[in-house]
């Protein structure tokens, strides 16, 4: 080992020395003639005999230079320059396949920088394989009960954020925070920049009182206040002292997280302990432990803790759990969208390389005469292929350059499909492994698009090859290979066009589905009091009242209500409720129903449309008997064929039952896709004054006021905005937005990994173009003898464009055959990304086919003209 | 047999310091000039012993006041050369062995 190390750095010392010790060599032998010749002369021999005695020195030189290691990098090198000079010879051929490759590498380059940040780089945290992520959520009670009995885990909690108001720092603002079990720093191994971290028991009542800060909330609203440990800030109206400031790239477990404060764990108080914010549970493997044995140990401790609850839960609820490792739980199911997407971006590049590869056999052909002269000069097959392989890397080297650069330019568009808020995200962009990748993936693209033509070009027939060296004698079997790869081309390009086209097609219908409510002309703008501001359920009605009642009288306002959450903003406002008819047994535990807080005319604003029964009125307020709302599917759920209107339904452990008045259409409340998540059983709305009703229930503080505006409105948000932080300087106000931006905003990631995929399915088709072209184009070259004949002996034109038109749309219909089998095998695969769409959908693939023979027609034009403008009797002549 | 010239020259070197002139001097004078390494073979085995770092050169003056490169043994090359003769006597053994059989 050592030796071959020591070896290979003289190698390369001497081949950097190379010209002095040629130098020297020579200036060695010089000495050694001249020793040599004057022993010789006393000897009495002739200059001639000493000089046949001396033996070849030239040779001498030489080998001497063989040992130095210097032949084969040298041939490299002059091997390269010949390939950079030959592509200057044919830059049509070269700009093609450089451009072609460029295309697939950028693509790859791309997709794989966001796949290294967010699956392969570390977690920017201390020994971070350590780091494990255990499935589902549980309740701070479980955190306890679970750390006190793992053997391989140190287990901590965090939860995923949620916002603040934040007092007395300039206006009053909404500050997004994640509260953590006390050992979580800890856990995830990060340090502070300033201060302290949280100590063991301050996450206890009586001594929560605390903050850690993000760095960039401390820049932004304390300025970077160098004295800002020990400050006391008032959140939610609570203070609480700044004990710490994060260092600038500590982001966990999202970007919006910008501050952390102690979970406040008590076990006296059962109802927060038990059944407070079900959370995430993130973990550190002890030393000596691993994953296997972690999960092992939560599958037998998660078996049976639906039974530890003080009240009845699901049977086998979170049984199912396991271990995970953190970065794979960052990453999510954005993963598989990924993967997606890099099969897709793959797709493009074998396309690249089979353009690329038909290319080299065409030019391969046309070279057959100088390897031939090569190979009659004395070069070695070995030689040639090696020389036909270096050309090819290079090819793909300068495509790969060229391809990182425009990967990292359409970075900006392809990082949309992840999103935002994954820690690291932001970082996204060209790393030594990105760049290793891309080199790596040139080098291999390289040799696999040459290795056909060059070993084809190995095994020329000499003799042959040199007599005729006409274009004319090309193989039959060279042509045949090219008409295969290009039909393989259109085949992937097919499959991939009809990916791109279901997908669009689920993006059409998720635009155009009706949500169940009118989007148009409506503003929102959250409105965030502390709940405390509520505890006077008069006072927080009153409030509300006003702001709808000032906001009615905004010119070009229409309508005005308010609403505990917007449709498909994200949230999901659900509690456990009890239904009459359905008792509660631990096999049937209270169904979990999306709730609405909402005044009598947000119906009437979202053009809900109410189905029986009657709607809210202002006469259901405070004190008058508790109304309830359900829609059509709760109604079916619950009462299929009977009449729901009558039966009553209650919040779980309220003691009076609330009334069914009627039903409502269902509203697309948690996606445009009419998915919502499998614990939510259905749907209701209570009118806001009555959302609290028992003598301790508070009404919801923070509330949406939705704005229904004229068509010419322009100057209402700002008006709004000014309006609602008018009526109180001290609760925080949101952003005005449009619903109809909500809705968009709701698919944006679907529609951006729509357009990437759309963008790659583009790609193939150019490409397959690109093949398309360049293969009829050769074809008509090679048949131009023939083609001539035939006009000669009386063929029409027509009859010219028929014969290269099949041939062009006989590669095509096998391309298309192949790839819609394909595609409609494969499509099965993503059809979980698929919305209302069938993996079958006879429209799509009859389009496909058409656009895609559309494309092979249209890049046939050319060599077509071409063939009908050949002069047969010049041809006939020239031969 | 190949690697035989290269066993020649760390022999010859063993001695001490010199230039491609003077082992080729000292191996055709020590073998009764039997054996002659030509100059096509001589200089690049020396290249050989340099790259495998058995020898180091280094030029220095020669007896006629033109500068020579002197061939000098190191440590590896030492152990190189006792490993060879090793081999080599091995090799001669083995083949007496056979041709006495006969």
């Amino acid at each position: 080992m050592f030796y071959v190390v020591g070896r290979t750095w003289r190698k390369i010392l001497f081949w950097v020395r190379r010209d002095r010790l040629n130098q020297e060599l020579a200036e060695e032998l010089e000495l050694h003639c001249y020793l040599k010749g004057k022993v010789d002369r006393e000897a009495r021999k002739t200059p001639e005999e000493t000089r046949r005695e001396m033996g070849n020195l030239t040779l001498a030189k030489e080998e001497s230079r063989d040992v130095w290691g210097f032949v084969s990098l040298d041939n490299l090198l002059r091997d390269i320059r010949y390939a950079l000079r030959a592509f200057r010879r044919n830059p049509a051929f070269a700009s093609i396949a450089i451009f072609s490759l460029a295309l697939g590498i950028a693509g790859n380059t791309a997709i794989f920088s966001i796949i290294d940040t967010l699956l392969i780089k570390p977690l920017p945290f201390r020994e971070p394989d350590r780091l494990v992520r255990i499935t589902q959520l549980y309740p701070k009670a479980l955190l306890e009960y679970f750390q006190q009995r793992s053997q391989t885990m140190d287990i901590a909690f965090v939860s995923p954020g949620s916002e603040f108001n934040l007092t007395g720092v300039g206006p009053a603002s909404r500050i997004t925070g994640s509260e953590i079990s006390a050992n979580f720093f800890t856990v995830i191994g990060a340090s502070v920049e300033r201060g302290r971290t949280f100590e063991s028991g301050e996450d206890r009542p009586g001594n929560d009182g605390l903050i850690i800060l993000s760095h960039e909330l401390w820049r932004a609203k304390f300025n970077g206040d160098p004295a800002i440990i020990g400050r006391t800030i008032t959140l939610n109206g609570i203070d609480r002292r700044v004990i710490g400031v994060m260092p600038a790239s500590f982001s966990f477990p999202s970007t919006t997280v910008q501050f952390w404060i102690p979970a406040r764990i008590d076990p006296r108080n059962t109802v927060e302990y038990w059944g407070g914010e079900f959370v995430p549970l993130i973990a550190r493997l002890r030393p000596g432990a691993n994953i296997q044995q972690a999960r092992a140990e939560i599958h037998s401790l998660a078996a049976g803790v639906w039974k530890l609850f003080p009240w009845p839960m699901p049977r086998r609820w979170n049984a199912d759990s396991t271990v995970i490792s953190l970065q794979s739980d960052l990453a999510g199911d954005t993963r598989t969208r990924l993967f997606i997407l890099l099969g897709a971006v793959g797709v493009v590049l074998i396309i690249a390389c089979a353009n690329v590869a038909s290319l080299l056999l065409a030019r391969a052909t046309a070279r057959r005469k100088e390897m031939a002269m090569r190979a009659a000069l004395g070069a070695g097959i070995a030689r040639i292929v090696r020389q036909l392989l270096t050309e090819s890397v290079v090819l793909a080297l300068v495509a790969g350059l060229i391809g990182v650069v425009l990967g990292v330019i359409s970075l900006s568009l392809f990082r949309a499909v992840v999103p935002a808020q994954i820690p690291g995200m932001a970082e996204v962009g060209l790393d030594w492994r990105v760049c290793l990748f891309a080199a790596a993936l040139s080098i291999f693209t390289g040799l696999s698009f040459g290795i056909v033509p060059a070993l084809k070009a190995g095994k020329l027939d000499l003799a042959e090859a040199v007599k005729s060296g006409s274009q004319r004698s090309a193989t039959k079997t060279w042509i045949a290979l090219r008409t295969w790869l290009i039909a393989g081309e259109i085949a992937l390009t097919v499959v991939l066009v009809v990916a791109a086209g279901l997908l669009m097609k689920s993006l059409y219908d998720l635009t155009t589905a009706n949500p169940g409510f009118n989007s148009q002309r409506i503003l929102t703008v959250k409105i965030s009091p502390n709940e405390s501001f509520c505890a006077q359920r008069e006072s927080c009605i009153a409030f509300y009242s006003r702001i709808i009642a000032d906001t009615r009288a905004l010119g070009g306002v229409v309508d005005a209500a308010i609403a505990n959450t917007v449709p498909l903003d994200g949230q999901l406002p659900a509690i456990p409720a009890d239904v009459e008819d359905h008792p509660r047994t631990a096999d049937f535990p209270s169904p979990m129903l999306w709730t609405g807080a909402v005044t009598p005319n947000y119906f009437r604003l979202m053009q809900i449309p109410l189905i029986s029964g009657r709607a809210f009125t202002d006469t259901d307020g405070p004190n008058a008997s508790p109304v309830i709302l359900i829609s059509a599917s709760t109604a079916r759920r619950f009462w299929r064929g009977v009449n729901p209107i009558g039966k009553h339904i209650k919040k779980t452990g309220e003691t009076s039952w609330r009334t069914v008045i009627g039903v409502v259409a269902d509203v697309r409340q948690f996606d445009l896709a009419n998915h919502s998540p499998g614990s939510i059983s259905g749907a209701i709305y209570m009118p806001y004054a009555q959302a609290g009703i028992e003598a301790n229930a508070q009404l919801p503080a923070v509330m949406d006021l939705l704005v229904k505006t004229t068509a010419t409105a322009e100057e209402v948000p700002a008006e709004l905005h000014r309006l609602a932080v008018n009526a109180n300087p001290n609760i925080p106000v949101g952003k005005v937005m449009s619903l109809t931006d909500i809705v968009g905003n709701s698919i944006s990631g679907f529609r951006s990994t729509i357009w990437v995929f759309l963008s790659f399915a583009s790609a193939a088709l150019l490409l397959a173009a690109i093949g398309v072209y360049g293969l009829m184009s050769y074809a008509v070259s090679q048949r131009t003898y023939e083609i001539s004949v035939r006009m000669a002996i009386g063929a029409s034109r027509k009859s010219v464009v028929v014969l290269i038109l099949s041939q062009s749309l006989r590669i095509a219909m096998i391309g298309i055959g192949a790839g819609t089998a394909a595609a409609f095998l494969l499509s099965r695969l993503f059809s979980g990304m698929l919305v209302g769409v069938t993996s079958a959908d006879p429209l799509i693939f009859a389009g496909v086919t058409v656009l895609v023979l559309f494309v092979t027609v249209t890049a046939s034009t050319v060599p077509v003209c071409r063939a009908v403008r050949i002069d047969p009797i010049r041809t006939l002549r020239a031969e | 047999m190949p690697g035989t010239v290269e066993l020649l020259l760390l022999r010859v070197l063993a001695a001490g310091p010199m230039h491609g002139y003077g082992i080729a001097q000292r191996l055709k004078q020590v073998s009764d000039s039997v054996l002659q390494v030509g100059e096509s073979s001589l200089y690049p085995a020396l290249q050989r012993l340099l790259i495998n770092g058995w020898v180091k050169a280094e030029w220095g003056a020669s007896e006629n006041n033109r500068r020579a490169r002197y061939y000098r043994l190191t440590a590896a090359g030492r152990k190189q050369l006792t490993a060879e003769r090793q081999e080599f006597e091995q090799m001669i053994g083995a083949i007496r062995k056979v041709l006495e059989m006969a």
